[in-house]
């Protein structure tokens, strides 16, 4: 069940993507959500789908890979999909009508554009960042974003740490979970029956110790990571300087026109487009 | 003597019909006769606690079945708990399951969650302190205030106040000092003996498995490499020893005066049968 | 000078608590190979933490290199010379990829990039893990954890590395590994290596031995010196190696065999050595 998470995790390469900066992609993330969110019509809708896979392609992700990022959030894609199928009315009759259900055309339209939307969001976040940055890269790049706030006193370099170990102990702790549960479920502990109540009761055996080698976990790393010098971020350098190169800014004004362009798609219908490329043609 | 358990060409398959298929049981076949002690030895990955998982159905079979007295226990699958309960499964360390805040109610939870009444849970309380060498006083603390050494020991004990048929250890002496492992051990042999319970116990030390153990099976790569009485497992030392396992350092002492020619044989793993072997080879 | 002196130190967790370690005088030279024998909790892990300033002592003095732990001032030279290597692989590895992991120190120190690219790439090979430099960490072996431990702490290049039980959570080979990076360390590169174990064939590896019992120091000398006492560690929870018992046990027997031997090839020589004379005696 836990052991098939994939988000969060991180796989080494050398693809366009692994090599862009950090700092890059969560700008090229946001105007990705941008784009995702803002495209209402099939042309915006399509030129972002062509957009999402060209990214997939150029993060040299494996599809199988791809597609197990997906499956664990099969059951609420569905869900939605089949919310906006049944709950949408439209104008008209409907398409199909049983009783109470009613399927309007509108309804088929919204399903498929929520099921597409939520994929593309899944997969794009997964390529953008999680998949292709190392989760100490991408908290050097919140750093390095969120650096001038350090000016009033916010302590983004603790923030920054702070999710890099939560996020280097999230596999550690999955395994712990899993260790724990099977050691209870040995002493014949129930997980499974019984009231809300009592299956809640049923989970103290699991967090008590859990939290207690979390503590313990902590207290020793925070010795280990004394022994190694760590005194907080002054005066401290970086193994892996982020410097955007040429390349990335050019990458990020692609992106950004991309935005432009299907924010202006998404305001224009098909017989508008086919109109407007036969005005250009006949120039 | 009867069998306690029964494994019947069980496999364990993960990814089946994908390229990442991995077998990490092919097809294994034993028996674990009632009142004996099996060690199971192997190198990490060798399948040992894919094993131990089976037995008490807290895992399931790809292929195969598992019997206990010769019955499935996959044969009431609503009933696991009653199996779980007649196989006991201590983890490696174990202390990191203690939870309550007496060591008392932390044994108490197995028995507990079997139904049994306050009378029977505190016998078996009693029962179980005293096989794993637990002080009233130390019952009364909370399990986070003992030393590792008695962590260990109220972990063990938990599983042990459910009474089980047949406990299976993995790793229950790791991480402790001699004196500590001595202890453990010596428990589970008392255990065994006055409730003619089976024992498995994991290990890599193969000076403590040839210490204790009856019986050892070496597993390798997902299938059972050897398999039979302790003499007879170490009769063959030199093949456990190109298996790079763990030899105890008296083995190999044996293994290389065979090989100079002064004693013959390899099967010595106690150092006071080595002692007898080196007398015998004085007064020839 | 000794690279790390205590003068008469104890230590309790707190000033109602009993003592964990009590009176202890002890010098380790530069260079050399030391290991901390001992039963659990005879505060041998304590002793370590105490040696490397993680703990200050509650009565006496701890140099390292002619430093005194307890100066505030002097903690961050101290942790440079003299870094440690945990028990539980798990909770000192702090980021999730190998080399960022390794790089750690070294950015603590403010060390410019080439340098610490630099000391990245020796720490790995040093450790045998060059080919991992990009893996997760999470999914290697507790021997190879272990040796990313370690090489983290080489790459602040320090001049003592001191073990605290890190073989203890580690499978026989990955015990190995560590054993054989601990020689390398020491003898190839001149590291002080202090070892804290309570296994003896560990122990044995070292060039000197000290054992410990009831937060005091009850033996300290060569392995073969320490291990022909065999009384003396049997009385402090500790077994000695088989093959040391056996000709222990032969000797008490009035038969004329050395004491002190630890490895099973060293003893075969001396029984055949012994029996070959008594066939023909």
């Amino acid at each position: 069940m836990l052991k098939d998470v994939t988000f969060g995790q991180y796989y080494p390469g050398k693809s366009l993507l692994h090599r862009t900066d950090p700092r890059i992609k969560l700008l090229i993330l946001i105007e990705y959500l941008v784009f995702v969110l803002i495209a209402s019509t099939e042309l915006a809708m399509a030129a972002t789908l062509l957009f999402t896979v060209f990214l997939v392609s150029v993060s040299g992700v494996r599809f199988g890979i791809l597609i197990k990022s997906v499956k664990p959030l099969l059951f609420v894609l569905i869900f939605t999909a089949i919310i906006n199928l049944f709950f949408t009315s439209g104008e008209g009759d409907p398409l199909f009508a049983w009783k109470f259900i009613k399927i309007y055309e509108n309804g088929i339209r919204n399903a498929v554009f929520m099921l597409l939307r939520l994929v593309s969001l899944v997969l794009g976040t997964s390529v953008i960042v999680s998949f292709t940055t190392s989760p100490l890269q991408l908290t050097d790049a919140i750093e390095s974003l969120l650096g001038p706030l350090k000016r009033i006193k916010v302590p983004v370099h603790e923030f920054a740490m702070m999710m890099s170990i939560a996020l280097r102990f999230i596999p550690t702790l999955i395994e712990e979970t899993n260790k724990i549960i099977s050691a209870q479920k040995a002493r014949c502990a129930d997980f499974e029956s019984g009231n809300v109540i009592n299956r809640l009761k049923a989970l103290i055996p699991i967090l008590i110790p859990l939290f207690v080698s979390a503590v313990r976990r902590a207290e020793e790393l925070a010795d280990a990571m004394e022994c190694r010098c760590y005194h907080g971020g002054e005066g401290r350098t970086k193994l892996k300087v982020m410097k955007a190169k040429a390349g990335d800014y050019i990458f990020l004004l692609v992106v950004t026109l991309v935005t432009v362009a299907i924010f202006f798609l998404d305001r224009i219908t098909w017989s508008e487009a086919i109109g407007f490329c036969r005005d250009i043609f006949s120039k | 003597m009867a069998n306690a358990l029964e494994v019947k060409g069980v496999s364990v398959i993960y990814g089946e019909g994908t390229p990442f298929r991995k077998a990490a049981l092919n097809n294994i076949s034993t028996v674990f006769p009632q009142g004996e002690i099996t060690g199971i030895i192997g190198h990490t990955g060798s399948g040992k606690s894919t094993l131990a998982s089976l037995l008490n159905g807290l895992a399931k079979p790809t292929e195969g079945e598992i019997l206990l007295f010769g019955e499935s226990i996959w044969a009431k699958p609503k009933e696991m708990k009653k199996i779980r309960s007649r196989v006991g499964l201590v983890f490696q360390y174990p202390e990191y399951q203690l939870f309550d805040e007496t060591v008392e109610s932390d044994i108490a939870f197995g028995p507990k969650n079997l139904g049994l009444d306050e009378i029977e849970i505190k016998k078996r309380i009693r029962l179980a302190a005293d096989f794993c060498g637990l002080s009233d006083k130390e019952l009364k603390k909370s399990p986070f205030e003992l030393s590792g050494g008695q962590k260990r020991r109220a972990a063990i004990a938990g599983v042990l106040a459910m009474r089980p048929e047949v406990l299976v250890l993995d790793e229950p002496a790791a991480g402790l000092d001699p004196k500590g492992r001595e202890e453990i051990l010596q428990g589970l042999t008392e255990y065994k003996k006055e409730f003619g319970a089976t024992l498995l116990i994991i290990s890599h030390s193969m000076e403590d498995i040839a210490k204790y153990a009856d019986r050892i099976l070496v597993m390798k790569e997902g299938e059972i490499f050897m398999q039979g009485g302790v003499e007879e497992i170490f009769m063959q030392a030199e093949k456990l020893f190109d298996a790079n396992l763990d030899l105890p350092q008296i083995t190999k002492l044996f293994i290389e005066l065979k090989k100079r020619s002064i004693c013959q044989s390899t099967d010595v793993y106690t150092v006071g049968y080595a002692k007898k072997e080196i007398e015998k080879a004085l007064s020839r | 000078m000794s690279f790390i002196e205590a003068r008469g130190i104890g230590f309790a967790y707190s000033p109602e608590e009993e003592k964990v370690i009590n009176g202890i005088d002890l010098k380790i030279e530069k260079g050399s190979y030391v290991a901390i024998l001992g039963h659990n909790g005879c505060g041998k892990s304590t002793l370590a933490k105490l040696l490397c300033g993680i703990l200050l002592p509650t009565e006496g003095q701890i140099l390292v290199d002619g430093l005194d732990t307890a100066d505030d001032s002097l903690a961050f030279d101290i942790r440079k010379k003299c870094g440690m290597v945990f028990q539980n692989p798990d909770n000192q590895l702090v980021a999730s990829i190998v080399e960022e992991d390794i790089a750690f120190a070294p950015e603590n120190l403010g060390l410019p990039r080439e340098e610490i690219r630099a000391r990245v790439d020796a720490a790995l090979k040093t450790v045998g893990m060059e080919e991992y430099a990009d893996h997760a960490t999470y999914k290697l072996s507790g021997g190879q954890k272990q040796r990313i431990a370690i090489a983290g702490i080489l790459a602040m290049s320090p001049e003592c590395i001191v073990f605290d039980e890190a073989t203890a959570m580690l499978d026989p080979s990955g015990r190995k590994e560590i054993v054989a990076a601990m020689k390398r360390l020491n003898k190839e590169i001149g590291i002080t290596v202090i070892t804290i174990t309570h296994y003896m064939n560990e122990a044995v590896e070292a060039d000197r031995i000290i054992v410990m019992s009831g937060g005091e120091i009850i033996g300290d000398g060569r392995p073969e010196e320490i291990f022909s006492e065999v009384e003396r560690l049997q009385s402090a929870s500790l077994a000695v190696p088989q093959v040391t018992e056996l000709l222990y046990l032969l000797e008490q027997d009035g038969h004329d065999l050395p004491r002190g031997i630890l490895h099973a090839m060293d003893a075969a020589d001396v029984l055949e050595t012994y029996i070959g004379g008594h066939k023909n005696g």
